[in-house]
Parts: C-alpha cells; sequence; structure tokens
C-alpha cells in the first residue's frame, strides 16, 4: 500500500487529515517532515497527542525521509506523508521519484502570501515551487478533503480571492 | 475568560480563522501584563494573539489558557509564535476526534433513543442540549485549567485517557446506542403497522449502504440532504 497521499499542509496532524483522509484511507501510518518539528522534543510529543493510538507516527527531517522512503514504500499498509510547506515537498521530490502526485490540503494566511482558495495563500516562491513540481512530471492539486472537488495547479494558479 | 471562550468562533475568516477570537478570550489576562491595557507589552501581546490561529473550537481553551500563560510568565515571543503554529493541528485532531466524530453523533443517538422510548419532542430536544452542552462546557472548563496549570508544557495533559482512547470507547458505545435507537424509532414513528415498519427499515437500510458507499466521496451536508429527503418521504408515505 505504501504511503498512499503526499500532502503540504501547514497544521501538519489535524482533523482533516486523522479523521478526513484518515477514515476513507484506512490510514496505519503518518510519515511528518519538518526539520524543525524532528529536533524539538515539545513539539514532538505535541504532534504525538493530537495522532489517534492505532497510527504510527515517524518525525523525519528532509533528508532522513529520502533515505527511509524505500522503508515507508514497502508498508502493507497504507500511510501519508505531510509537510508544512511547499519548499520541503519540493526538496522531498528533488530525492525521490516515486512520488506522482503532491496534495494541497492547507496554506493558510500569512504576510506575503496571497489568497488562491479559501484554504489557499500562495507566496512568489510557494508558486515558483509548486511549478519545479510540476515541470518533473508530478501532479499538483490542491484538495482539502476527499469529498472536495481538486484543483489542478494551472487552475489555482490563476485564482484571486479566498 | 471563560465566558469570552463561548466567543470564539464570532469573528471567524478565512485570513485569521479563529486568531481574533483568540485574543479577545485571553485579553482579560494580558491586561496584568506590565504597564498595564496602555503598555507596550499588552499592545504587543495582542497583536502577537491576532494571528492566524485554526483549532477545534473547544480545544482552543486549552491554547487560550497555555498561552495567557506564557504572556504573563513574558516567555520568549519566537517560542509563543513557535507553540501557535504547532498547538493548532492537534487540538483540531483531539477535538475533531472526540467531539464532532464521537460525543456529538453519541448525543444524537440517545436523543433519538429517547424519542423511540416515548418522550415528547420538546423533551427530547431539551435532554440533546443539556447533555451535549455538558460536555461541551466541561471540555472548555478543562481545557482552560489545563492550559493555564501547564503552560506551554501542556502536550502531557492531552495524553489524558479521555483523549487517546476516548473516541474509540465513545464510538462503540455509540454504535450500541444507535443500535438500540433505529429500532425503537422506526416503531414510534410507524406505529404498529408492520408495512410502516417494513418500509422505513428498507428504506434506512438503502440509506446507509448508500452513505457507507459513498463514504469520503461525499460532503457530509450533502449526504445529511439526502437522508433527510428519504426520511420525509418515507414518513409521508407511511402515514
Amino acid at each position: 500500500m505504501a504511503i498512499e497521499l503526499y500532502r503540504v499542509d501547514d497544521r501538519l496532524i489535524h482533523g482533516q487529515v486523522v479523521i478526513g483522509w484518515g477514515h476513507p484511507l484506512a490510514l496505519r501510518f503518518i510519515v511528518l517532515v519538518d526539520d524543525n518539528v524532528a529536533g524539538s522534543d515539545w513539539e514532538r510529543e505535541l504532534y504525538r497527542m493530537g495522532t489517534p493510538p492505532e497510527v504510527d507516527l515517524y518525525f523525519e527531517t528532509t533528508e532522513s525521509a529520502v533515505a527511509r522512503m524505500p522503508e515507508f514504500a514497502a508498508r502493507p499498509d497504507p500511510g501519508l506523508l505531510l509537510t508544512a510547506d511547499v519548499a520541503t515537498m519540493s526538496r522531498l521530490c528533488d530525492g525521490c521519484t516515486a512520488i506522482r502526485e503532491v496534495n494541497i490540503g492547507g496554506l493558510h494566511h500569512r504576510a506575503g502570501r496571497s489568497p488562491c482558495l479559501p484554504y489557499v495563500f500562495l507566496s512568489a516562491e510557494d508558486e515558483v515551487a509548486l511549478k519545479s513540481i510540476a515541470a518533473r512530471g508530478v501532479r499538483v492539486i490542491a484538495q482539502d478533503l476527499p469529498a472536495s472537488d481538486p484543483v489542478e495547479l494551472g487552475d489555482l494558479l490563476t485564482k484571486d480571492g479566498a | 475568560m471563560l465566558a469570552r471562550l463561548l466567543t470564539l468562533q464570532g469573528s471567524y475568516n478565512y485570513e485569521t480563522m479563529i486568531g481574533n477570537g483568540l485574543a479577545f478570550a485571553m485579553e482579560p489576562a494580558l491586561r496584568l501584563l506590565p504597564g498595564g491595557r496602555n503598555g507596550a507589552a499588552y499592545r504587543d501581546a495582542i497583536a502577537r494573539q491576532s494571528r492566524y490561529f485554526n483549532a477545534h473550537p473547544y480545544l482552543a481553551a486549552v491554547a487560550v489558557g497555555a498561552l495567557a500563560r506564557a504572556e504573563l510568565s513574558l516567555e520568549d515571543p519566537a517560542r509563543i509564535e513557535r507553540f501557535r503554529t504547532a498547538s493548532c493541528g492537534p487540538l483540531g485532531s483531539v477535538g475533531d476526534r472526540l467531539v464532532w466524530a464521537a460525543w456529538l453523533p453519541a448525543c444524537s443517538a440517545t436523543a433519538l433513543a429517547a424519542f423511540g422510548l416515548g418522550l415528547s419532542w420538546q423533551a427530547v430536544v431539551l435532554l440533546f442540549l443539556l447533555v451535549y452542552n455538558a460536555g461541551h462546557v466541561a471540555l472548555r472548563v478543562w481545557g482552560l485549567y489545563a492550559g493555564w496549570t501547564h503552560g506551554l508544557a501542556v502536550a502531557s495533559a492531552l495524553g489524558a485517557p479521555l483523549f487517546r482512547q476516548g473516541p474509540s470507547v465513545l464510538t462503540r458505545a455509540l454504535a450500541g446506542i444507535a443500535g438500540a435507537a433505529i429500532p425503537l424509532m422506526v416503531a414510534r414513528a410507524a406505529g404498529t403497522r408492520p408495512l410502516g415498519v417494513a418500509i422505513i427499515v428498507a428504506v434506512g437500510a438503502a440509506g446507509g449502504l448508500a452513505l457507507v458507499q459513498l463514504e469520503g466521496r461525499v460532503a457530509g451536508w450533502r449526504a445529511a440532504i439526502w437522508v433527510l429527503t428519504a426520511f420525509i418521504t418515507a414518513g409521508v408515505l407511511v402515514r
């Protein structure tokens, strides 16, 4: 089954992930890729508390995630990989050609970001990074929940306003 | 602060989500900062806490308590910002699993069972509101207390059995309550006529099967409208 969903979401582990995607995908493991979280005891503890007990949670840096990707791919149960920003997902795509689709699940308002969808605000750097991911042949879509309509990258970048 | 927690979603918007509500809820505590309401520390804290924040509205009480304590302890603003960012997801996850996916449906099933047992509709509504809000308010009170007590080290409080095992226990209880409630409710809605019971059971079974097939592929509100339409149609046919 391996990793069923590669998702960019600045809230990382939250209800949409563990219930919205977790139930339909029958998730059994989550790989959280974030260099800051991987090096912070209290943040790891916080995210662990937000994860259902039956789901395994792995904290990885970008580098260690790339190295362990074959191990995750060999797991017999379904999993999900999360990054908090586009730049980290772009670096993962550089190091792992097995990624065929990237889901933009939530990038919220911050200074320098413009609204594309109610749950997607992008900076100029984000747009460049997303285009470079797509240039590798990876499908990039915005979709917060399984029941929502996916928005292709081309359409996402032409949208203006929340 | 506890009363203000009830207004947390009053200024909900796509940019800051419940950030403004979070700042409003902890504002009484921030008045105790050096310089009071006219001080720079107060203004900086209000500005910091009004930024984007999104979590489950009941469990956000944990963040309000923890952040208020951190501000009054004059914690490093970078650490406070990091906690705000890191707590959004876990507080959302815990709250969604415990409340939206377990407590709310369990209370709804309990109300349906009460209807099936013969309570008047007014009593059923009152029972639902009392039971649901008892849990809801208790969660906010606990959250504020836990956040204030533990400060930025509040993660350990979220490891309580209520949050780790509570959702699965409640979900199992929900299945039991719903199993008892549905036949009782059908029997009351259809009277004692076997044909009426059979029609409602058939519509309910077909609807249940359709919902299982559609899980994850249709938004909840659309499914709810279909179920409601089927229920009203069946009710009209039976009557």
